[in-house]
């Protein structure tokens, strides 16, 4: 999805002011007029700056407020990034409940379901699979401490 | 003498050769199945490497991408469909060989330039790196604030695009890199009250979120779109490749030097020695009218840049700790969460290791030779993975590799919010390259410029006082002019353009 410059500008600006705002109450180094502040400031000013120019650069050249240019179709996109931030969240918030075991297969059974259709057979299978696989790498090898939840009884 | 035997008891160790071979694997199969870049091979080996000890982590990361680079030539030659943007430039070239029935030519031109450019890369940088190394012992953090920045505004100029697009997403880099406690004086800045946010934002989550979660973004839609079934016709690979390559040796020679100086340079990296060198060689060329109607010449030139650019990115990332693309800055992360911080004290306080790390390269590099001719045979087999079990599959390394940093949730989070910024980013054109520079060098200008101001008492002339210093801050100066002279031509350009297509209709 492709905004107009003077959005992305917008934003830039916007960030810039944050910083500046946000930075206004960190104290200065003792006996100096520079400190923590100082550089979040500069970084501000520029953001600031930089996005006020896009912003005009924007206007001047009528762009489209927004539109598609991306080579991928819109739908397929979306689907995409739906399921990427469907299953990061549900990552997240189930794992600690059930466990990485359950999670990853549920995940990468419907992941697998969707994008390589053959069947939810074959997509169980893999997903067992390639689960095993990424626990032996970082629980087993790189002793990551993934939750093994529900299923601790089962492995150890 | 002593640290020569002492760098190569290092390499020749069993853990070490095993690292190099199994990265290389890996990076072959990433490189071979485009939309997977170098750079996200490394995002993803990140995650392994930090269990490691310093030698094998940075020999994993230099092999992958070798090899990650080399074998994105294949589904070039056989799809014209580069496998990294580094072989884009000749990618048409060597599709082109290959329907002249020169497919086994054209890959053993690729394979074995990309082993000689790598070689030629590793020579400069071990040649070179301690001589710069020793000058730059003299540094104080008046050099280093300009080096810093010097190379944050190289990465912008490089970078291509609307100057005042990388400018901004080099900003944005800056701002996150000072999320945390301050470095100087300890002042919590911007954490919003978040535990999770004291230490500063961490590498890994922003590197996978940035490099991962976004190229993930952009392949998974197409998943389903591209014909599984690869033929490979392939007679003898490497035939008749070492005459031709002889034929073509100053092309060699132009593109490992060549491409190792722009490597070297920030911000440049692999895709742009390759574009840079395709270039020059066809200029130079005696039969230019044979460019783009599959020409060997320009595939043997840009195939060695490519890989001595890989190479080139080391000598500003050891020397001076400023890297020169987005690989080196990973590595940079890499060692200092080792106790590491590179640099010309490295040199010689750790010199067998430095000496081991070139071994490590060459070793990288010899062993493009035959990984590459096997990737090249089992090329159809490689490229008939599904990806459709692919990406799924790299979003749960994504998602594991991203806790793994600090074992926290957080991260997760920090990844996803990263990727979905950086594809926001990718889409209106701001590269991102600037972007993760700035977020590794912010710490390192912010430090060094509060530690020369306490130093002069404030005073801002002491930072162009000393002699070496007063260069780089011209050198600084002078590409920021260059930077605004290219985008105002840039703009005058666009508004030309715009007032004849108006005109037009």
């Amino acid at each position: 999805m492709r905004t107009c410059d003077a959005v992305s500008g917008t934003i830039a600006a916007a960030l810039g002011a944050a910083l500046i705002v946000a930075s206004a109450d960190l104290s200065p180094l003792p006996r100096q007029v520079y400190g923590a502040g100082t550089f979040p400031k500069v970084v501000g000013a520029l953001l600031l700056l930089m996005g006020g120019l896009l912003v005009i650069k924007g206007l001047r050249q009528r762009q489209a407020w927004v539109r598609w240019s991306s080579k991928v179709a819109g739908r397929p996109f979306l689907l995409a990034l739906a399921a990427v931030v469907t299953s990061v969240v549900v990552y997240v918030v189930l794992t600690p409940l059930v466990g990485f075991p359950l999670v990853a297969v549920t995940l990468l059974t419907l992941l697998f379901r969707a994008y390589h259709r053959r069947g939810w057979g074959r997509a169980l299978l893999i997903a067992v699979v390639a689960t095993t696989a990424v626990w032996m790498l970082f629980a087993q090898l790189l002793h990551v401490p993934l939750e093994p939840g529900l299923l601790e009884q089962v492995l150890y | 003498m002593n640290e020569l035997m002492q760098a190569a008891s290092m390499v020749l160790n069993g853990e070490v050769i095993l690292v190099i071979i199994a990265a290389s694997l890996f990076g072959l199969f990433m490189g071979a199945i485009p939309g997977l870049t170098a750079t996200m091979a490394t995002a993803l080996l990140v995650p392994v490497t930090f269990f490691m000890e310093p030698l094998p982590a940075i020999a994993a990361i230099v092999s992958a991408t070798a090899m990650a680079i080399v074998a994105g030539d294949i589904p070039g030659a056989l799809l014209r469909m580069p496998g990294t943007p580094a072989s884009a430039v000749y990618a048409d070239e060597a599709y082109l060989m290959g329907k002249k029935g020169k497919l086994g030519l054209a890959l053993g031109i690729n394979v074995t330039c990309s082993m000689l450019g790598g070689i030629i890369g590793v020579a400069v940088l071990a040649l070179f790196a301690p001589r710069i190394a020793e000058f730059a012992l003299q540094f104080t953090s008046d050099e280093y604030f300009w080096l810093a920045l010097l190379g944050l505004s190289c990465a912008i100029l490089v970078a291509g695009g609307d100057p005042l697009k990388g400018a901004i997403s080099m900003l944005i880099g800056l701002s996150l890199a000072m999320v945390g406690m301050d470095s100087v004086s300890g002042q919590v800045r911007f954490t919003m009250g978040s535990y999770d946010l004291l230490a500063g934002i961490s590498l890994l989550p922003v590197l996978i979120g940035l490099f991962a979660i976004t190229e993930l973004l952009r392949s998974l839609p197409t998943v389903g779109q591209r014909s599984s079934r690869v033929e490979t016709p392939m007679g003898k690979p490497l035939d008749g490749a070492a005459s031709t390559i002889w034929r073509y040796k100053g092309g060699v020679a132009r593109g490992g030097l060549l491409g190792t100086m722009i490597g070297a340079l920030p911000g440049a990296g692999a895709d742009i020695a390759s574009w840079i060198n395709y270039a020059i060689s066809r200029k130079l060329s005696r039969e230019p009218q044979k460019y783009g109607t599959g020409h060997p010449e320009g595939l043997v030139s840009a195939s060695a840049a490519n890989n001595a650019a890989l190479s080139g990115a080391y000598i500003p990332a050891l020397v001076f700790g400023i890297p020169g693309d987005t690989v080196t800055a990973i590595i940079i992360g890499v060692l200092t969460t080792k106790g590491i911080t590179p640099g010309p004290d490295v040199f010689t306080e750790q010199g067998a290791l430095v000496n081991a790390i070139f071994m490590v390269f060459v070793l990288a590099n010899l062993l493009l030779l035959p990984l590459g001719l096997m990737a090249i045979k089992g090329a159809g087999r490689l490229l008939a993975v599904p990806t459709g079990v692919l990406y799924p599959l790299i979003l749960m390394f994504c998602i594991v590799g991203a806790f793994s940093a600090n074992n926290s949730m957080f991260d997760v989070w920090v990844m996803l919010g990263l990727g979905l910024v950086g594809v926001f980013l990718m889409e209106n054109d701001f590269p991102l390259g600037p972007l993760i520079l700035a977020f590794i060098l912010g710490p390192i200008i912010e430090s060094s410029f509060m530690r020369s101001i306490l130093k002069s008492d404030g005073d801002l002339m002491a930072f162009v006082d000393r002699p070496i210093a007063m260069v780089l801050a011209g050198l600084a100066i002078l590409t920021w002019t260059l930077i605004i002279a290219n985008s105002i031509w840039k703009e005058r350009k666009a508004g030309k353009s715009a007032k004849v297509e108006a005109e037009a209709s």
